[in-house]
């Protein structure tokens, strides 16, 4: 008796699994499906430093990142330290009054063999933000008559990317 | 007397039902319009994979000006106005619209106390970040299949032309356009080179109003300039 009965719980174990399983690999007629979590970490460095200074770069500039570590897939090697890889300076924010810093937004990493489709890839790097202090000075020199309108003079930090930023990119590569 | 109060009872219960058939086709339409705002602006997140959450809400309302917070900003809803959705003629221009109410909810999930000093800085820093969800929305309707030169179309038609900004928490119309016509210039020079909207009238209004700034842009383009233009 309590054979049958370990063996129906075997079979519906293996039965419950099948449909665990069934989930995971459920396709989606939608040009994307997110449905796994399973992600590979991509490291990487600029190359060149960039910065928002003096108008050195422009949207839409290529520049060049370097792989820090190797990547493995199935414990294939898939890209190895050292590979270099384009990306797009998306967009550009300047800094502005009160101290609103300057912001770089990365995107558009071109890695060979990997579609961007199934990278999370947006990358985002602010300067010093100055608004901390500079409200709570804006506010306090409000009492004496348009002196707290000087703080408007007072411009958030430049953002820059260098060598010495780790940028994390994540791969997954069971999405479309 | 008696056929007088049957003809009266009748005529009522026609009124109301017809009344509630209107109500019900309100309703159907709202429901449509809703569906259409949803799946639109679902596409626009799924194919620009943002991990955050954002809700579409159709308002039949018009848009009080005075004294209200972004919605954006506070519960991270995009909310499209009736009196913008009847400028909306296409999907593309829907996309527009939606893309730039996006990309500034983003902008309320980054930064430090959970995104609240950002949100400060986006709202009191209203001009600076008028332009860079302009630049967003373009980046993110290309993403997800839309034409960008949609958002073009859709400022000129809903957005007056001030006189002078100096003073404004906004943009210039004109160089709101005119901006997002040079990203799209620089950054996808492909939609411009197969133009779809070529024939479209109020694209053609956009290039007849814009000669001076264009002309700008071909200056900077010609000279291989990185300096930003001052539009008119």
């Amino acid at each position: 008796m309590n054979r049958l009965f370990i063996f129906i719980l075997l079979v519906a174990g293996l039965f419950y699994g099948n449909i665990s399983v069934a989930e995971e690999i459920a396709e989606s007629g939608l040009p994307y499906n997110y449905a796994d979590t399973y992600s590979i970490p991509i490291y990487l460095k600029i190359v060149e430093p960039i910065t928002t200074k003096h108008e050195q770069i422009i949207e839409g500039q290529v520049i060049k990142f370097a792989l820090q570590k190797d990547v493995y897939h199935n414990e294939e090697l898939i890209l190895e330290r050292g590979d270099i890889v384009d990306a797009r300076v998306e967009t550009i924010i300047t800094s502005g009054m009160n101290g609103f810093p300057a912001e770089i937004v990365v995107n558009g990493f071109d890695i060979p063999g990997i579609k961007s489709s199934q990278l999370i890839s947006e990358y985002t790097k602010k300067g010093q933000n100055r608004c901390f202090w500079v409200y709570p000075l804006k506010w306090s020199l409000t009492l004496i008559p348009f002196v707290g309108s000087l703080t408007n003079l007072i411009k958030g930090g430049h953002a820059k990317i260098t060598p010495k930023d780790d940028i994390i990119l994540y791969y997954y590569p069971n999405w479309k | 007397m008696f056929k007088k109060v049957i003809a009266a009872l009748f005529l009522v219960s026609f009124l109301t039902l017809s009344g509630f058939g209107a109500e019900g086709s309100d309703l159907s339409t709202q429901n449509s319009i809703q569906s259409r705002i949803d799946s639109v602006g679902t596409q626009l997140l799924n194919c620009n994979k943002i991990t955050k959450r954002v809700v579409f809400t159709y308002n039949t309302k018009e848009k009080k000006k005075a004294l209200t917070t972004d919605k954006g900003l506070t519960k991270r809803q995009v909310i499209i106005y009736d009196g913008l959705y009847k400028s909306i003629q296409s999907d593309d221009e829907l996309a527009a619209a939606l893309s730039r109410e996006i990309s500034t909810v983003i902008k309320s999930y980054s930064g430090a106390w959970g995104g609240m000093l950002d949100s400060v800085q986006v709202a009191l820093g209203a001009k600076k970040f008028e332009t860079v969800a302009d630049k967003r929305a373009v980046d993110y309707m290309v993403n997800a299949g839309y034409n960008p030169l949609a958002l073009i179309i859709l400022i000129n038609k809903t957005c007056p032309q001030k006189r002078f900004d100096r003073f404004s928490r906004h943009n210039l119309t004109s160089k709101r356009l005119a901006r997002i016509y040079e990203y799209i210039t620089y950054k996808y020079p492909q939609y411009l080179q197969e133009n779809d909207y070529i024939n479209n009238p109020y694209y053609q209004n956009f290039l007849l109003t814009s000669l001076d700034n264009r002309k700008k842009l071909d200056e900077k383009i010609k000279n291989n300039s990185t300096k930003e233009i001052d539009y008119e």
